[in-house]
């Protein structure tokens, strides 16, 4: 049997017995697993095909990491939907700070200005700035929904609304971060990272490996930081009413008061 | 003279023609009494009937749809809100304590020289039935009925002008919310405004000197002995504080 045929025969097992797990488990997670694996599947091989393209027509480069910022912040933004201006929230906090971040190393030469240098990098830090988006955002509104006595105890003392919001924020933001500090000072040791995997399976040195995986990692220290920090700024104007009042909603949406 | 003459004129709040609706239901159609500073001002009614909704309109957690709210003949919705919050202090129904002791609870947000003064903050906790010992206790650690002592008495910190108190004796003994009523009404006699949200009608007999009964989104304004008779024996001869009250309203 060919490896590539191997290799999509072992996954698709895999993620059948993952299906299968949670379905003896009655976790209720059986028909998602199944949906993300098959979305994995169709978007992989639509990408690959595209990416191939892009190659191909440099200008299209452009439209691509479009795309990738659009599909993020509709994610990250369907995950805080309980806000006013979640999707304008979320493209701002993924698009201004990966963006800059992958400006930055193209213009200091760490990557060359090439779409098979640019994309990967792009998607990388548009995808780290999504999940603290998302994270950040979610604590946020389960802040703002479960949290609110505290928010109203702290208004009730003479706090103005953006002071009585900051705990709250910093809470977040710091929850939000665990996973990226986390995964960074555990490279190597307890998991490899993709790009690494990636670049090594493709034929480049392990050291060339390292140094391209450590320069993505870094730069997601700030990029991700900056996306919290953009999503609580961003989520404090949202929730906050004239009068130094606190907008008060249901973990979907609902204004209570 | 007229409404909003006399309301210009009082000490304390003077709430005028207050609605509030929350999507088709009024749960405010034209709240109006005086709460003058140095007296206990009771408001009762079932549960769910918007006590809590009226007293956070009183200090603008809530604004309402129409009406005003006036604090010394100035019309609240003037006056910056913060400043206001720090003048009527509110101590909510859920006592929630801020993140570390007792004493960085009573202390919170006040100027650090005040914050230091620690016979201000013993005073404080003394009024609301605590010793100085609580000061360095955690605030998590305390039980339910500690908590809104707690809130109380950083309420009490700040020296405010009125106090808003919602369900003031609901997580609390019978012994402690007696030497609560006790306290409030020598803060009352000190020139403090009460204002207190209750459905413990035994309570508001005992401090109030001026009774609001909210229902269906309208108030009926009395002394504590024409608006609770049962909690009165007959002969009492408590003195009735103001008669037939001109703000009342059937």
């Amino acid at each position: 049997m060919s490896q590539p045929l191997t290799q999509i025969l072992a996954s698709t097992a895999f993620a059948l017995a993952a299906a299968l797990l949670a379905y003896r488990q009655r976790l209720n997670l059986s028909r998602s697993l199944l949906i993300a694996a098959a979305r994995a599947a169709v978007q992989l091989a639509l990408v690959g095909a595209l990416i191939a393209l892009v190659f191909r027509v440099p200008a299209l480069a452009i439209a691509f990491v479009a795309v990738m910022v659009a599909t993020a912040s509709l994610t990250a933004g369907s995950r805080i939907r309980a806000l006013p201006g979640a999707r304008r929230i979320a493209i701002a906090a993924i698009a201004l700070p990966a963006l800059a971040a992958v400006g930055v190393l193209l213009a200091v030469g760490a990557f060359a200005a090439t779409p098979r240098a640019t994309i990967p990098t792009a998607g990388i830090l548009i995808g780290g700035a999504m999940l603290s988006t998302t994270l950040t955002g979610r604590r946020l509104v389960e802040g703002l929904a479960d949290g609110i006595d505290e928010i109203e105890a702290r208004l009730a003392l003479g706090d103005r609304a953006r002071d009585a919001l900051a705990p709250l924020c910093r809470r977040a933001i710091a929850g939000a971060l665990v996973p990226l500090i986390d995964q960074t000072r555990s490279a190597g040791l307890v998991t490899l990272p993709g790009t690494f995997v990636g670049l090594v399976l493709g034929g480049a040195s392990p050291a060339t490996a390292a140094r391209v995986q450590l320069t993505v990692l870094l730069t997601l220290l700030l990029v991700q930081l900056l996306s919290a920090l953009l999503t609580a700024e961003l989520v404090t104007r949202a929730a906050t009413l004239p009068g130094e009042r606190v907008l008060v909603t249901s973990h979907e949406g609902r204004r209570l008061r | 003279m007229s409404e909003d003459d006399r309301a210009d004129r009082i000490e304390g709040l003077a709430i005028r023609g207050l609605r509030l609706a929350r999507g088709e239901r009024a749960v405010l159609r034209d709240v109006s009494f005086d709460a003058p500073k140095g007296t206990v001002t009771a408001l009762v009614g079932p549960s769910g009937i918007g006590k809590s909704t009226l007293l956070r309109c009183l200090n603008r957690l809530l604004v309402p749809d129409a009406g005003t709210v006036l604090l010394d003949g100035e019309d609240t919705a003037a006056l910056d809100p913060c400043a206001l919050r720090r003048r009527a202090g509110l101590v909510g129904q859920t006592p929630t304590m801020l993140p570390g002791s007792v004493r960085e609870n009573l202390a919170y947000g006040l100027d650090p020289a005040v914050a230091a003064d620690e016979p201000r903050l013993t005073r404080a906790l003394a009024d609301a039935g605590l010793d100085a010992g609580f000061l360095d206790r955690p605030a998590s650690e305390l039980s339910g009925g500690e908590r809104a002592r707690v809130a109380l008495a950083r309420a009490l910190t700040r020296e405010p002008e009125l106090l808003l108190l919602d369900e003031p004796t609901a997580a609390l003994d019978a012994l402690t919310a007696r030497h609560i009523g006790g306290t409030l009404t020598a803060l009352a006699g000190a020139g403090l405004g009460v204002v207190l949200a209750t459905h413990d009608l035994a309570f508001a007999a005992e401090i109030a000197d001026r009774v609001v009964a909210l229902r269906d989104g309208v108030v009926t304004v009395g002394s504590p002995a024409e608006l609770l008779p049962d909690r009165f024996p007959p002969g009492d001869d408590r003195p009735t504080a103001s008669g037939a009250s001109p703000e009342a309203r059937a």
